[in-house]
């Protein structure tokens, strides 16, 4: 079953643009209530740049045991789930190597060009994700001088909570986007949501790029070309190859991925970035929906990602 | 010393031993057991929070409908932040 029209709220979290639709336009207070204070919740557990966030405590525990609320344990055993599913290709500990690019606060900062903080990491594979403890006493501790960035899943992860919460609280249906990163939940409007798929998720209706529609799950796109600055003259971007502590060296330019979830989705999109050629066959042995764009422009698809029409 | 206590000293080093042998072999294996218990209680917990996300745990999950052709513009774009 299918309804119409949708509603539309839109406003800025994590640095970047929410989008909150619903298909009962009268529940969009209500619905944007309920993402307002999840958003918070998750601000406060897992910013890397807040001073009063428990990611910040436990980066700056050295080494020690801390108690982590259950929201932030949540939060860590997603990251840690998406480690694992990937072989450690997505992974949790490349703060450091983040902040030796000069990403160590606020995007908008960085891009500015304000200058970075000095920093002692040296180039190399990152600690790695099975230097995080997470046990059920609600305790955390991070081995081997690692230190968390869970930029990778949490805002994934956040969109899918959002989702599922007001769909099971306001009822109807409901998609939202964090910066680009979508999960669906409830009754979709007719025809489905339509996702248009393209490098920047705060480009125009116009841009380049196929519209999809899901009825389900979540998609997500990861691309070098959004997030991206320059570190000591040279170009360099947000995702990291956990193997050289470095920003990924691959092949496509962006990749957009639909799953059962949101913090799946983007799992996948980020993993088929750090994995280059690798990545198509992975994501057909996934089972998994996929559009990976080259640096030129052209896509290859897998999985029942929509055929593109042939460049003319 | 007289063979007979030479013959007692060792019999005690021997009981020594064999209860020292006993002592590590117990503290060793609560030790593994105590990990296993550790081990099977985190993954529980990973398992929780995976299915608390709607993710299966075992693997990424697949959407129940792959993306269809949409028309015309769309209600959101997906892209890089």
């Amino acid at each position: 079953m299918t309804v119409g029209p949708v509603a539309e709220d839109s406003f800025g979290v994590f640095g970047t643009t929410a989008v909150l639709l619903v298909t009962d336009s009268a529940a969009l207070g209500e619905a944007r209530a309920i993402a307002d204070r999840e958003l918070a919740a998750v601000d406060r557990a897992a910013s890397r740049f807040r001073a009063d966030s428990e990611l910040t405590a436990l980066n700056q525990a050295g080494g020690a045991a801390r108690p982590v609320s259950p929201l932030f344990a949540d939060l860590i055993a997603a990251a840690l789930r998406a480690a694992r599913l990937t072989d450690g290709a997505v992974d949790p500990t490349c703060a450091a190597a983040l902040a030796a690019l000069g990403y160590d606060r606020d995007f908008e900062q960085v891009r500015a060009g304000t200058p970075a903080a000095p920093s002692a990491w040296r180039a190399g594979p990152v600690p790695g994700w099975r230097s995080v403890e997470l046990d059920t006493a609600g305790q955390a501790r991070l081995r081997d001088g690692a230190l968390l960035d869970l930029g990778a899943t949490a805002k994934a992860w956040a969109a899918d909570r959002c989702a599922e919460l007001i769909a099971g609280q306001v009822g109807g249906g409901v998609l939202v986007s964090l910066g680009g990163d979508i999960a669906v939940a409830g009754t979709a409007p007719d025809g489905g949501w339509r996702v248009r798929v393209t490098d920047d998720h705060a480009a125009g209706p116009d841009v380049p790029g196929p519209t999809v529609a899901i009825t389900d799950g979540g998609l997500a796109t990861s691309s070098i070309t959004v997030r991206a600055w320059h570190s000591g003259g040279q170009p360099v971007h947000h995702i990291i190859d956990p193997a050289t502590g470095g920003p990924a060296r691959t092949c496509w330019r962006t990749v957009s991925v639909a799953a059962g979830t949101c913090v799946d989705a983007n799992t996948a999109s980020t993993a088929a970035i750090v994995r280059g050629e690798a990545a198509p066959g992975w994501l057909a042995g996934a089972g998994l929906p996929a559009r990976l764009v080259r640096p030129d422009g052209t896509a290859v698809t897998t999985a029942g990602w929509p055929a593109e029409p042939a460049a003319a | 010393m007289p063979p007979d206590d030479l013959r007692s000293a060792a019999a005690r080093r021997d009981e020594g031993v064999r209860k020292v042998s006993a002592l590590t072999w117990r503290a060793g294996a609560a030790g593994v057991i105590c990990s296993a218990i550790i081990a099977v209680a985190f993954g529980q917990h990973a398992e929780t929070a995976a299915a608390k996300s709607g993710s299966a745990p075992g693997t990424i999950a697949v959407p129940n409908q792959p993306p269809a052709p949409g028309p015309g513009a769309g209600h959101v774009t997906s892209g890089g932040s």
